[in-house]
């Protein structure tokens, strides 16, 4: 498998892990925003509306209580006694009594002439107010509640004039309210840094100042944006004319039809909304940063393990066919073996035959000339020497195809691989190579066959030692330890290592890199069987121009029964000599 | 020393030849057979001392020959020759009772003298049932009668 699967697999993961959390994430924090949202807006429209509605009943009571005082002087008296010398100062002087915003009365006849008058400004008597305003629309009503002006006292006021019917004629009875004291009662109103509340009337005229901007009797910009309900207090949100958005809460006066208005900059209104989110976005960019990291690491070390568990099963398979190809190649050396074997045991036989004639024909003096038979020895001797070497072939390949029986006994594993690597020591030395060797300490002796192993250990070293032929720094080094119930023997050389295509092959018998003539091709193989035999196995590691690895795993316990059992058989019969 | 009566079973012809040559030549009484049936007749008509038979052969095969050798004629020493490494077929005749196993090709010298090695095993052995009889003979003379029959081979 490539880099791509795993960079694949990873991003995979990692999409995985990632899209959960942040889902889960981004619902907790939108639902828990939009609730707070809701819940703010609520919070924030239904303090203006409380004020709303609070102030209005005040203002609302402030003016009936005005008008019921005025109605009451102008029903206990009639229009004579009213008119009469000095009887409307003690009137107004009353009226103060209940309330000080009462700055004049006056008395008003049928057709608008001013017939009586106490306050500041005397000179107002005998006018004719038929064409003022309040005095047409107080006809139909009985009571007429004007918008604030400053008139000629240069103070706000506003006048109330109530009509009194004495049998079929009708006359007018009009006070005048100072205004201050709603500028007192809704300028006072504040609401965090911004909020404000304000009157204005039916036209949008301000009735009193609003304190961020807006002077009295000046009209309300933003009037039209307004909303509002005759009875109930209403709560909107709408820019100013400066695109500054408001939050609003109006509710309309009952007697006047002015709008008490309370609002506030929906920028500080809403100021912990924006926290929250703002806390809320921190949140999810901490957070999704510490599920991003942590997913991260999750997936690489997910993927890598992925590699690393294809890695050891593509070894394992490796092993595996090998181990398969070589259990072939066994039974096949085991059964060639046996066939050559039998010639073989003739020709020896010839041999020894040929050799004795010749020697009888020598003693006899049969024999021609002694240079000739000085040949026929030569070659009966080559014959023999061939027969050897074949025997050695077949014995090592019956080797490898585990046919001959060990001799089990304990070794003491780092002093044994001490002594045989003691005799490559001087090979080596005339190489220029370094042995290194090392042990863990606290290691049991093995059991296992000496013999066999040493073949082993030095069929490992001569090849380390030839596989750094030539090499600068060269150097093997023998590691003994244990791992997992096995004795290891590891041997590790600098040199020239195994091409990655021969490696499943090093342990076939024949298979040889060196010059004909120089290995049989069997050493490895040998070694192979001999370890299996044992119990144990071979494993090699290479990377070319770096160095191989070959390990040597023993069995702490010995090996498996059957092998000991065949060991004691044939140490019996060296007793039965 | 008596002289050595010794047999040779394999189906190689060729080497039974060959090798009764050289053995004869060191004054080695020797027999062949090609098969393990032959072997059987002749151990049955001659007296012999030491088997080699060959472990792998076409018919009966040296692991059953031996098994019968030592069932008629227990102290008969056999060497098996093996070309097979088969430990198992080794094993399973030193179980049986075979002297020793010898793996295939072979020195005739050394086959020779494992050979005699083993003679000299069914001699030393020989020695002891006689002495073993000539003591009972002297403690019981009578018994020589009726059981004397019996020990011969």
């Amino acid at each position: 498998m490539g880099t791509e699967v795993y960079r694949r697999t990873r991003r995979m993961i990692l999409n995985r892990v990632l899209i959960a959390p942040f889902i889960v994430m981004m619902l907790v924090c939108g639902t828990l925003v939009y609730h707070f949202a809701t819940s703010l807006r609520h919070q924030v429209t239904a303090k203006l509306v409380r004020i709303v509605d609070g102030h209005r009943r005040i203002i609302e009571q402030f003016l009936d209580e005005r008008i019921q005082d005025l109605q009451f002087v102008a029903g206990s008296v009639s229009y004579e006694e009213l008119t009469r010398e000095g009887e409307i100062d003690r009137a107004l002087k009353r009226l103060q009594a209940t309330s000080q915003a009462f700055l004049d009365l006056g008395v008003f006849n049928e057709t608008g002439i001013h017939d009586a008058y106490a306050g500041p400004y005397t000179d107002l008597v005998g006018k004719n107010y038929a064409e003022a305003r309040w005095f047409q629309e107080v006809q139909d009503k009985a009571v007429y509640v004007s918008d604030v002006f400053l008139g000629f006292r240069n103070i706000p006021h506003f006048v109330i004039v109530v009509r009194r019917q004495e049998g079929t004629r009708s006359w007018f009875l009009r006070a005048t309210i100072d205004s201050l004291f709603f500028n007192d009662l809704v300028g006072s109103v504040r609401v965090g840094r911004t909020g404000e509340a304000y009157l204005v009337n039916r036209d949008g005229i301000f009735e009193t100042p609003r304190r961020s901007g807006g002077g009295l009797m000046e009209p309300d910009p933003d009037y039209p944006t307004y909303r509002a309900d005759d009875r109930e207090a209403l709560s909107f949100s709408a820019p100013d004319r400066s695109g500054e958005r408001y939050v609003y809460a109006t509710g309309r006066l009952r007697q006047t039809g002015w709008l008490l208005v309370v609002r506030q900059e929906a920028d500080e209104a809403y100021g912990p909304l924006t926290r929250a989110v703002w806390i809320a976005v921190g949140l999810i960019v901490v957070g999704g940063g510490i599920v991003v990291f942590t997913a991260f690491v999750l997936a690489s070390g997910l993927a890598n393990r992925l590699r690393i568990a294809d890695l050891e099963k593509q070894e394992m398979g490796t092993q595996l066919i090998m181990a398969g190809r070589l259990a072939e190649v066994g039974e096949m050396s085991a059964g060639v073996a046996h066939e050559i074997n039998n010639p073989l045991q003739v020709m020896k036989s010839e041999y020894t035959l040929i050799q004795e004639i010749l020697k009888d024909a020598e003693r006899a003096g049969g024999m021609p000339t002694t240079e000739d038979l000085r040949q026929i020895r030569e070659s009966v001797e080559e014959i023999n020497q061939q027969i050897d070497r074949c025997k050695e072939i077949t014995q090592g390949l019956l080797k490898f195809a585990r046919k001959t029986e060990p001799t089990i006994q304990p070794i003491d594993l780092p002093s044994f691989v001490h002594e045989v690597a003691s005799m490559v020591e001087h090979g080596a030395f005339l190489e220029n190579i370094r042995i290194v060797e090392k042990s863990q300490h606290g290691l049991e002796p093995v059991e296992s066959d000496p013999a066999q192993l040493q073949q082993v250990f030095l069929n490992l070293l001569n090849n380390a030692i030839y596989a750094l032929k030539g090499r600068e720094n060269a150097e093997i080094r023998i590691t003994v330890g244990k791992e997992d119930g096995y004795a290891t023997v590891a041997v590790a050389d600098n040199g020239c290592g195994i091409p990655p295509e021969n490696l499943e092959k090093i342990f076939l018998p024949f298979f040889t890199t060196k010059p004909v003539g120089q290995g049989t091709g069997l050493g490895l193989s040998t070694c192979y069987g001999i370890v299996e035999k044992l119990g144990g196995r071979i494993a090699v590691s290479s990377e070319l121009n770096v160095g191989s690895v070959f390990t040597v795993y023993l069995p702490l316990a010995g090996p498996p029964e059957e092998v000991r059992h065949e060991a004691k058989l044939t140490e019996r019969r060296g007793d039965t000599r | 020393m008596s002289k050595m009566r010794l047999l040779l079973v394999d189906d190689e012809e060729r080497f039974l030849a060959t090798t009764r040559i050289l053995l004869e030549k060191r004054g080695v009484e020797t027999l062949t057979a090609t098969n393990g049936s032959d072997a059987l007749a002749l151990l049955d008509e001659k007296p012999i001392d030491v088997v080699i038979l060959d472990v792998k052969m076409p018919g009966m095969d040296g692991v059953e020959v031996l098994r019968r050798i030592k069932q008629k004629h227990p102290l008969v020493e056999v060497i098996m020759l093996t070309g097979h490494g088969s430990v198992e077929s080794a094993v399973e005749g030193l179980k049986l009772g075979a002297f020793d196993y010898v793996m295939k090709p072979t020195d005739i010298p050394d086959l020779l003298a494992k050979a005699e090695e083993a003679h000299a095993k069914k001699q030393s052995m020989e020695e002891k049932i006689r002495r073993a009889k000539v003591e009972k003979i002297i403690s019981h003379p009578m018994a020589v009668f009726g059981k004397d029959k019996e020990d011969e081979d």
